[in-house]
């Protein structure tokens, strides 16, 4: 396969990456906007409530009211005598719109799943971020420096890359005290993330910087007398920017996942504070998973960023 | 050889031996002990007495090396939680996460590498069904995959919807406890086996594709050789190299991927065993965890890279890159 | 093939796979609603094994030393007391002890054994086991948790054994409780353990690593098969003392199975299965529902045990010494404060929310189903916002700037945190409930959850500003609890262990216990408690919310149930319960 051609499909991959991202980064900030109700706000009238399908009456889509049937059983019936307008037009604390159902506290699921978007794609973004940054510089130098620096840090590498990534996340988490408010939480998962994010952007950049360095612009930038900084950051890492991105697009679900899973098990976000994982925790019993399953819808989510991250990144076609 | 094979198993020993040293520091960092999580009865004398009937008490250094000593003779003290040997509980645990792994990867094996040859030797819509469904396969993580089964077995009934077993009473014909747990099985092990068929699927395929095009292959079908045969005769042995190596890796991940899998549906493993002693501050069972995981993880990338060397010569010739 | 058709039926996948999701989720499953009615005999039948449910591992057997739940089913299952408090009639009955005298100044007690009493191991059943019992619950070395119970205004009790069959115990004072006291008293084998404890191993002998055939018993069942981390199984003891009314020997079981199954929710799999007859404890209120299907085809019976008698606590840090260098002291620890809460909770929110409406609400501990203690005259605090924001503003919380907070006059936030136990749905959620109620207020609240033992540890080392408690009682008679009532006890959570009453309020109750504690007359008692809950109510140490209705689930075929408020709810009548079909 001629360069060129190759050249073209990276640069749409890189391409694709970089857009992906940027949406992603696009929806979490406007979650506020987007969600019709706060992610604490709790219809005590609703519990587990099912979705709430709009039909039109005219040409704006409005939906008929539920009304509680037996609360033990969490039932409801659907009023089809009357309609609502949709939240975002007005809202009537008597009569919640749920496009995606509610949780076991009666809050709108569909505005969690927006929030908790925020926050689980936020952390990963600055898990992300920090991992990448760490990464190629230790990488970068690594690979720049050679030598005994290069043994050290491919080893650490090395030795991260095959520990199992959840236990280490896990215990990390699971040792440090427990009584943290949610800013707090969100920092230090975010430095776990980081310290075992790190190896796997380090081990491609240090492939590349090796490959590199004895290029002729470096050595050009060498003999100039440019230090080692600055020919690492001006020269080397810039050269592993496709790579790096790549990597970024990798890492993104590696976290979500890990955020979730964290959470899932208790050691991440308290509640009331809406995250992928924390939505999910309730959800994972027998009991909600047979008669209230909309409460799995960030699963779903997941599934959709994760498949969208493997569309991009995938590698190319051979025939 | 022999020098490749030491230099992993020089490995394997560092790794569990960090891995438990790790457990034991921060597991002493930890605020709290056992004694005060459930000697909470008590008052501050008798908790005292608790902690040197443990002992607790001592220094970071006595107590590593005792655990040290002991884990040579494979006594890895006892469970404060569970007031048994930490080894016999591991070991129940680490079987069972055994069973669901060995079987989540045969799924994978089974599931991903022929159809990883198929997608890698021919076009069609076939092929492009094979590699969207690898795709959405590859998109289902186990933490996911697991809340997806158990709603599938909630509403149909096919397989339960948790546990490892299910038999009541006290002696069972030992027939009926492996058709029980064939039964409890698939669901736990499908959530693991998923993303790893498909990314067998991917690779399997990709290798394929450039083996056959090597010049042995299309050598084999000038002389005569069926399609089919060339590729499973000579260009599939050729192709499993990188294939072998990725074992090695998922070794690490299905660990991972256990974890999730094993508390979504309550399978009594090790990675559920490992928080539970964390939560409780279960000194002794916590090493044992963390020594038993790195173990198990060390020798499993042992046999897979041994399983790769044995392939491919090249791997113990090759200087440290 | 390139990239575009691919892309395209990967989504076209996606679509379908979205359809059958949806397909299967919209459709409710096959509810089969052809119901047959099961005829239930009520004539005892013989033989057959229960199997209920453990949710923890035991950590020992022997009761004299352990008290935690596993230890208290298996003490349960086989053990046997002098004199039994009947669950359900709240009564105490002859048990061991066919007979009892109490002397005229309340203070002797004279029981009778019955004769041809036998351990399971064929050793006669004498006064000299009680006598040992009683020596090792007194000896500080043992630390029994049971020595606190029979330790009577700071003394012993005084026993003797005049005759094999003669038990004479002497009380330091008259004490309320009376006889029903021995309902605590299990009993150890002096033939069996003397030797261990003489030995200072007591505390080792009955534990888990104890072969079966070692551990002698009383009760309808013994020990035969303990596979840990799964079950333990119990054959019947056929020295048993109890024959029914017509003479039949009990247990009328063969066996009884426990198996261990930590979560709630494989808990509840196993009885919708039926691999499991009955649960531990009671179902929770959102898992009616999914039984409920069950109930209406005959499988299983869901029976209302009355209203819980341990309802969940919420309280502060009131030991002063914890606030002296905080801003918040000035108000904090006021009982206005407190009152305020009581105040600005909905209860009929907090049922609906916490329970899906199966409860009832409290304004103290002790609830409605502690029928002979509970007094409905008992201060209450209506829902009611102003009210709450009136006692808050007289103690200088008002909203003196553009948030929705209160402040105090130094600009000091109304704010604080609350510990929860991590884990339990109602504390989760009370908390929960509890922080939103309060932000209505403008008092501003952070729920930690945390793990049990860790939420323990820290009220022992009053290192918390409020927690989100739950508790479990063992006893409806305030006289046994104490530990609770009493500043110096050890159970007085808002100030564990004073030496010295901090407060007036609680010298006061201090005082009125001591009648609850030694009246012998239940009038007299019963006004003298009254008035404690006066008090508590008035100053609410601990605030209480809501009592949540108890359910329990058994499969259908099990019979001789007498179900009663106090755990085990089902199986503390395990000697006459019956199942209908043997397995």
């Amino acid at each position: 396969m001629d360069r060129s051609a190759s050249h073209d499909q990276r640069s749409r991959v890189i391409r694709r990456a970089g857009l992906f991202l940027v949406a992603l980064f696009g929806v979490a900030l406007i979650a506020p906007i987007l969600a019709p109700y706060q992610p604490g706000e709790a219809f005590r009238d609703f519990i587990n409530a099912p979705p709430m399908r709009p039909h039109l009456s005219g040409l704006t889509p409005s939906f008929h009211p539920l009304v509680l049937a037996d609360r033990l059983e969490s039932r409801f019936e659907t009023d089809v005598t009357r309609s609502v307008p949709s939240p975002w037009v007005s809202q009537d604390a008597a009569t919640p719109v749920f496009l995606m159902g509610a949780d076991d506290f009666g809050r709108d699921i569909f505005s969690r799943l927006l929030y908790g978007a925020r926050t689980s794609l936020g952390l990963a973004l600055v898990a992300m971020l920090g991992a990448v940054a760490i990464g190629a510089t230790a990488g970068a130098w690594a690979g720049y420096q050679g030598g005994w620096m290069d043994d050290a840090i491919m080893r650490t590498a090395d030795f991260v890359l095959v520990l199992p990534v959840i236990y280490v996340v896990v215990v990390l988490r699971a040792v440090l005290p427990l009584v943290l408010p949610a800013s707090t939480v969100f920092l230090l998962v975010t430095g776990i993330f980081i310290l075992v994010g790190w190896p796997f952007v380090a081990k491609g950049v240090r492939a590349i910087v090796a490959g590199e360095r004895s290029r002729e612009y470096v050595q050009a930038a060498e003999s100039l007398g440019a230090g080692r900084w600055r020919i690492l950051m001006v020269h080397l890492i810039p050269a592993c920017g496709g790579h790096l991105l790549v990597q970024a697009t990798l890492l993104l679900p590696a976290f979500i996942l890990a955020e979730a899973t964290l959470s899932f098990i208790g050691l991440g976000f308290p509640d009331p504070i809406a995250s992928w994982g924390t939505m999910l925790s309730g959800a994972a019993n027998y009991n909600s998973v047979a008669r209230f399953p909309w409460t799995l819808a960030p699963a779903v989510a997941i599934f959709i960023v994760v498949l969208a991250t493997n569309l991009i990144a995938s590698p190319r076609e051979r025939h | 050889m022999g020098r490749y094979l030491a230099r992993r198993i020089a490995f394997a020993c560092v790794l569990v031996f960090v891995v438990s040293s790790a457990a034991l520091l921060l597991t002493r960092l930890a605020p709290g002990d056992f004694a005060a999580v459930e000697g909470f009865e008590l008052n501050s004398e008798q908790r005292e007495q608790l902690r040197a009937r443990y002992a607790l008490d001592q220094s970071f250094a006595t107590q590593y090396l005792s655990w040290l000593s002991g884990a040579v003779r494979f006594d890895f003290g006892q469970s404060l939680l569970y007031s048994r040997p930490v080894g016999e509980l591991i070991g129940e645990r680490a079987l069972n996460t055994a069973v669901l792994a060995t079987a989540a990867l045969l799924i994978a094996t089974l599931v991903g590498v022929p159809l990883g040859i198929y997608s890698g030797t021919t076009s069609g819509i076939a092929r492009a069904l094979v590699k969207s469904v690898s795709t959405i396969g590859l998109s289902i993580p186990p933490l996911i995959g697991s809340l997806l089964l158990v709603f599938i077995a909630a509403r149909t009934g096919w397989f339960p919807a948790g546990g490892m077993t299910s038999t009541a009473g006290v002696d069972v014909p030992w027939a009926q406890w492996v058709a029980d747990l064939a039964r409890h099985l698939p669901m736990p092990a499908l959530a693991l086996a998923i993303p790893l068929a498909a990314t067998l699927e991917k690779l399997q395929s990709e290798s394929i594709a450039s083996a056959s095009h090597e010049r042995f292959v299309t050598a084999s079908r000038a002389r005569g050789v069926t399609v089919s045969r060339s590729i499973l005769r000579h260009a599939w042995p050729a192709s499993l190299r990188p294939v072998l190596g990725l074992y090695g890796l998922m070794i690490g991940s299905l660990f991972s991927g256990s974890f999730a899998v094993e508390v979504v549906t309550s399978w009594p493993g090790l990675g559920r065993l490992m928080f539970d002693a964390l939560k409780a501050r279960d000194l002794f069972l916590v090493m044992g965890c963390a020594a038993a995981g790195a173990f198990f993880l060390a020798a499993g990338t042992l046999v897979a890279d041994l399983l790769l060397a044995w392939t491919d010569p090249r791997v113990t010739t090759r200087d440290r890159a | 093939m390139n990239r575009q058709p691919r892309a395209l039926l990967s989504v076209l996948l996606l679509a379908v796979a979205v359809f059958v999701g949806y397909r299967m989720f919209y459709s409710a499953p096959a509810d089969d609603s052809t119901s047959t009615a099961i005829v239930i005999s009520d004539r005892p039948t013989s033989g057959g094994t229960l199997t209920s449910s453990l949710r923890s591992e035991p950590r020992s057997f022997n009761r004299l030393v352990e008290n935690r739940i596993p230890a208290e089913m298996y003490a349960m299952l086989t053990g046997a007391k002098l004199v039994r408090v009947n669950r359900a009639t709240l009564e105490p009955e002859p048990a061991l002890a066919e007979k009892w005298s109490i002397s005229a100044d309340n203070k002797t007690y004279t029981l009778t054994l019955r004769e041809g009493l036998a351990w399971s191991d064929g050793a006669p059943f004498t006064s000299a086991d009680v006598l040992f019992t009683f020596r090792v619950i007194y000896d500080p070395k043992v630390a029994s948790p049971l020595a606190s119970l029979f330790t009577i205004d700071g003394r012993p009790i005084v026993v003797t054994a005049p005759d094999p069959r003669t038990v004479v115990l002497t009380l330091p004072t008259t004490f309320g409780p009376g006889i029903a006291l021995l309902d605590n008293l299990h009993l150890a084998a002096k033939h069996k353990y003397e030797a261990a404890y003489e030995a200072g191993t007591f505390a080792r002998a009955m534990s888990v690593d104890t072969p079966p055939a070692d551990l002698v018993v009383l009760g309808p069942f013994k020990l035969s098969n303990y596979a840990p981390g799964q079950r333990l199984v119990f054959d019947r003891n056929p020295r048993y003392w109890r024959k029914d009314v017509a003479g039949i020997q009990l247990p009328y079981l063969d066996q009884v199975v426990l198996e261990i199954v930590p979560d709630q929710n494989a808990e509840l799999l196993r009885l919708q299965s039926g691999q499991l007859d009955t649960l531990q404890q009671q179902v929770r209120p959102e898992d009616l529902a999914t039984l409920r299907p069950l109930e209406q085809k005959g499988q299983l019976r869901i029976v209302e045990a009355g209203v819980s008698t341990d309802p969940d606590a919420f309280f502060f840090n009131l030991r002063g010494s914890r606030w002296e260098k905080d801003p918040r002291r000035e108000w904090i620890t006021k009982k206005e404060f407190r009152q305020a809460i009581s105040h600005a909770v909905d209860r009929e929110a907090y049922a609906n929310t916490v329970f899906l409406g199966a409860g009832v609400p409290i304004w103290g501990p002790i609830t409605p189903g502690n029928r002979n203690w509970f007094d409905p005259n008992v201060r209450r605090y209506g829902h009611s916002v102003e009210r709450a924001k009136e006692l808050l503003a007289g103690i200088g919380l008002t909203n003196r700037d553009a948030d929705e907070w209160l402040e105090d006059a130094n600009g000091t936030e109304a704010r604080f945190s609350t510990i929860a136990f991590r884990g339990n749905t109602s504390v989760e959620r009370g908390a929960q409930l509890l922080r939103d109620e309060l932000q209505k207020v403008g008092v501003r609240v952070d729920v930690v959850p945390l793990e049990q033992g860790e939420v323990i540890q820290r009220m022992f080392a009053s290192d918390f500003e409020s927690i989100f408690f739950s508790v479990a009682v063992t006893s409806l008679d305030p006289a046994m609890n104490s530990d609770f009532w009493l500043s110096s006890g050890s159970g007085h959570f808002w100030n564990i262990g004073q030496k010295t009453p901090a407060t007036d309020w609680e010298r006061r109750i201090d005082e009125l216990m001591q009648t609850v504690m030694a009246s012998a007359d239940p009038g007299e008692r019963k006004k003298a408690f009254d008035a404690v809950q006066d008090v508590f109510a008035e100053h609410l140490p601990a605030l209480y919310f809501v009592a949540p209705r108890l359910y329990l689930g058994i499969n259908a075929k099990v019979g001789g149930l007498s179900p009663a408020i106090l755990r085990p709810q089902l199986l503390w009548n395990i000697d006459s319960m019956t199942i209908q079909a043997p397995r």
